[in-house]
């Protein structure tokens, strides 16, 4: 049964109803009493899925609700980290360093944005593709960034928390992560996430209906690579160190696939997309612990491939799995979501 | 009433084609001011070149006292001109209301930081977000569009799909509305609510309408005065009676006749 | 110097020539880009160093198989993965292309690991075949080239000479006007994929003596030869070829004369700046959507 509504800001409020209040309540109780459940190894865990949920909501703001692709995210993930690092260096406090970092990351999506308005499909993928390797490739050769060694992140001061270093740490994260998927909602229900979509739909009649086109692919760049700079600069620090390999063009691959498996153009797309394939990465680190399939890959592994190479498995699965979501299931694991809810709402029907 | 829209000396190439020859046309304020020609003698370029998607190499269109020439298509929608599009250019993956939100775009003033304020309901984004609502649901009324409201605009029937982008042209508050072939591919049915409400958009809310259509019956009915142009040029502008009864009018649309063709029609 | 200079920039133009005319083929056939191509020849770049080393094959016979090898790559691509999108976009075929290439390249990080590993070819690298005070062509310099160049020209001759490539040609007019005149246009794009797939084989082939190879051996040549590409506009044969090569020749001086360090950094900032001026490359029109 659907929910009547009386009043047209229940369109734009931050929860459709109570049960979804409810839930929402509950996840973030679980989120806040999560540090005293579990191992430190956990709150890692956590903190890497963070990184990747905020790196995604920004990317998908640009492919999924703008249309633009973006292949070079990496480079902006970098410039947030060592952004940061040569901030907290040099004393500056955390806050101002995660600001500035997620500032320059913008910036630098600007700039980008500005070569990249009039290019389409492969031509985009190549010019933002070319960026990402042109930081890495940069970074590494500035003395001054670390070079290829990279640097060691300072600790900042969380001792007024009252909790080790960890737990605050995964409070900082949490934190700013529900603030980036806090803005992130409101931006795509707002007239500029909404002009975004026109501009993914029909480039013409967004300019017909007076959205300027220029100014809207730049903001959603700059936005775009700004969260990038945000989830940077949080990895950098739970990390405790940085150096140019860690910023590949795998790494943006991988951002991608984290937002196409997730569900293009959807927040919990970004949310579900970046979980389960952090997770799942993570879980690949150690194929042979996984129940039942892990000892059998281990076997095959040792028979026809390299048993050192086992890690390898989940790129396979990646690319499998990214395949799998284009030919079946374009909406990726938010279709899914979609499907389940829609059923269980039917039941028994 | 005054001149609202004045097109003097357009031309438009594209290479060695001209496609707009040297046009001059005046629109009056709240009239509906239909464009006729046969396919491809440039209508909807003219479209394009008030809209500002094409750059005329010469020529002032001007529109209450402003050029347009030069400018872009955004800023030309800004000043109060609307259009739709031949083959709808609507925003398919998006609701009906959004599409039509959109067309509230320029009316609209939240930036990128008083929109984190969103979900709050006494702030102002909020408070814009539903004051425009209330402007679109107008619309939607208008046009009687409550069905398709929460409905993804590719899942709807064509004839939906018009009256959508209509809406959107709407919601812009414009002063001056171009309607590209509203008609076209419209059952009879669709087509005759499609005219009440083309003469609705002008006599209650008072927006000036150019409009190309090929249908001859809808223009002799609901235009007040007409522009006929074949390969870019102008073959008359006046009143509807005048216009369509123009022998160089007959003969663009039903071809070259020969004299002999005519008396064997006469006779 | 200079003439050394530009026998390496000779050398490097003809890898990234014949890995952008790859791409070019199947992105002409079907606006497909084809990130997967890199990987693709870094399989088949595997399977001649397995034949060669492991089975001790003689060379003809390795580069048979491996040609065989890279078609079969190229038409499984299509056939088993690119046909069956349903309703696709331009990003939906960007993203199946990038889940093959990390299929391969886990699989060959699996069965192969991060060796790096030498490739032996009958034509060797420290083998002079002519030298002066200024400069030396080495044996494997002189084939890299001489098989680029005859592979272009047998490209050239089977889109402009033959059967194949006529059909080809409709199909990328338009495919439904090519379809209906009876051309299997399906089974000429598969073919397409196949044989853009052995001309990156080629490119792998021979750039493997030149760097190792392992399962990244093919990242840089790919993302130089889609540059390359987009370069010279990725639907003009031959604009793409002659951006492998002007790629190849900016590189390496800039290089030398300027500042090694940066040398890759200078390739991406001039596709940059070009694809500002031109946004669909040097030698392809832009084409704008009408209303």
């Amino acid at each position: 049964m659907r929910d009547l509504k009386t009043d047209y800001f229940e369109d734009i409020q931050l929860f459709r109803n109570k049960v979804q209040l409810f839930w929402c309540v509950v996840l973030l109780l679980f989120l806040f009493s999560y540090p005293f459940l579990v191992k430190a190894y956990y709150l890692t865990v956590f903190n890497l899925m963070a990184v990747n949920i905020i790196v995604a909501l920004g990317l998908n703001l640009l492919i999924g609700n703008t249309g633009q692709i973006s292949l070079g995210h990496a480079g902006f993930v970098a410039i947030g980290a060592y952004t940061t690092v040569l901030l907290l260096k040099s004393g500056v406090p955390f806050i101002v360093a995660l600001i500035a970092a997620a500032i320059a990351a913008g910036f630098f999506g600007l700039l980008l944005g500005i070569p990249s308005l009039k290019l389409e499909g492969p031509y985009l993928a190549i010019a933002t593709l070319a960026f990402g390797l042109a930081v890495t490739i940069i970074i590494g050769r500035m003395d001054f960034l670390g070079g290829r060694m990279g640097f060691s992140v300072p600790k900042i001061n969380l001792t007024w928390t009252g909790l080790n270093y960890d737990r605050s740490l995964y409070y900082v994260i949490l934190i700013i992560t529900i603030i980036s998927v806090f803005v992130a909602r409101n931006i795509l229900k707002s007239r500029i996430g909404r002009s975004f979509q026109a501009i993914r739909d029909s480039d013409i009649a967004a300019s017909a209906i007076g959205v300027n086109i220029t100014r809207y692919k730049l903001y959603s760049f700059a936005i775009s690579a700004f969260y990038a700079g945000v989830a940077g600069s949080l990895w950098a620090l739970y990390l405790g160190f940085i150096n140019p390999t860690l910023f590949t063009f795998i790494l943006s691959i991988n951002f991608l696939a984290i937002v196409v498996i997730g569900g293009l153009g959807f927040i919990t797309g970004s949310i579900l997309g970046a979980v389960v394939m952090t997770y799942l990465n993570l879980q690949l680190q150690n194929v042979p612990d996984i129940p039942v399939i892990g000892p059998l890959l281990q076997q095959f592994s040792e028979a026809f491939m390299m048993p050192t190479g086992i890690t390898n498995i989940s790129w396979v699965l990646t690319g499998l799995i990214l395949i799998l979501i284009v030919l079946f299931e374009p909406l990726g694991l938010y279709g899914i979501w979609l499907r389940i809810r829609i059923y269980w709402k039917r039941w028994p029907f | 009433m005054g001149q609202l829209f004045q097109v003097h000396n357009l031309t438009k190439r594209f290479g060695g084609l001209t496609a707009i020859n040297n046009l001059t046309f005046e629109v009056e304020e709240k009239e509906i001011f239909s464009i006729i020609g046969p396919n491809g003698a440039g209508k909807s370029t003219v479209f394009n070149c008030i809209n500002g998607l094409y750059k005329p190499e010469e020529g002032t269109m001007l529109f209450k006292k402003q050029d347009l020439v030069g400018k872009r298509p955004d800023q030309i929608a800004s000043l109060g001109i609307a259009r739709t599009f031949q083959n709808l250019e609507l925003f398919a993956n998006m609701t009906t209301l959004d599409n039509l939100m959109l067309g509230r775009h320029k009316a609209m003033k939240a930036g990128i930081f008083s929109i984190a304020g969103l979900s709050i309901r006494r702030s102002p984004a909020a408070r814009e977000e539903m004051a425009n609502r209330r402007k679109v649901e107008e619309i939607i009324d208008f046009l009687e569009l409550e069905s398709a409201r929460d409905v993804y605009v590719a899942n709807l029937p064509y004839g939906k799909q018009k009256l959508v982008e209509l809406g959107r042209a709407l919601a812009m508050e414009p002063e001056l509305i171009l309607l590209d072939e509203p008609a076209a591919g419209l059952t009879q049915e669709e087509k005759e609510e499609m005219i009440y409400s083309i003469r609705d958009i002008r006599d209650l809310l008072g927006i000036t309408v150019i409009l190309i259509e090929h249908n001859m019956q809808m223009v002799k009915y609901i235009s007040d005065r007409i522009l006929a142009i074949n390969f870019g040029k102008m073959i008359t502008c006046g009143d509807v009676e005048d216009v369509l009864n123009h022998p160089e009018v007959i003969s663009a649309y039903l071809g070259e006749e020969t004299e002999e063709d005519v008396n064997t029609i006469n006779e | 110097m200079l003439a050394q200079l530009l026998i390496t920039s000779l050398v490097f133009g003809s890898i990234y020539a014949l890995m952008a005319l790859a791409m070019s083929i199947t992105y002409k056939a079907s606006e497909i880009p084809n990130f997967a191509q890199g990987e693709m020849a870094m399989i088949s770049t595997y399977v001649t160093f397995v034949a060669l080393s492991s089975f001790g094959m003689n060379f003809t016979l390795a580069i048979l198989l491996t040609v065989a090898f890279a078609f079969v790559l190229g038409i499984l691509l299509e056939f088993a993965f690119l046909r069956r999108a349903k309703d696709p976009t331009p990003l939906s075929y960007i993203v199946i292309t990038i889940g093959f290439q990390l299929m391969l390249y886990g699989l060959a990080g699996w069965k192969w690991g991060s060796d790096q590993r030498q490739i032996n070819l009958p034509f060797s690298e420290s083998k002079v075949l002519y030298q002066t005070d200024s400069f030396a062509i080495t044996e494997l310099n002189l084939v890299t080239i001489l098989i680029a160049v005859i592979v272009l020209i047998l490209i050239y001759l089977l889109i402009q000479k033959t059967k194949l490539g006529l059909a080809m040609k409709a199909c990328q007019q338009n495919v439904n006007a090519a379809r209906m005149n009876g051309i299997p246009s399906d089974r000429i794009l598969a073919i397409s994929f196949g044989i853009s797939s052995i001309v990156g084989a080629t490119a792998g082939v021979l750039v493997a003596p030149l760097i190792t190879l392992d399962p990244t051996m093919m990242w840089d040549p790919l993302l130089k030869g889609f540059a390359a590409a987009v370069l010279g506009g990725m639907k003009s044969l031959y604009g793409v070829v002659i951006g492998g090569f002007l790629l190849g020749i900016v590189e390496n001086l800039f290089g030398f004369y300027i500042s090694i360090e940066f040398k890759s950094v200078v390739a991406f900032l001039i596709i940059v700046i070009v694809l500002y001026f031109r946004p669909s490359g040097l030698f392809d029109k832009h084409y704008v959507r009408k209303v």
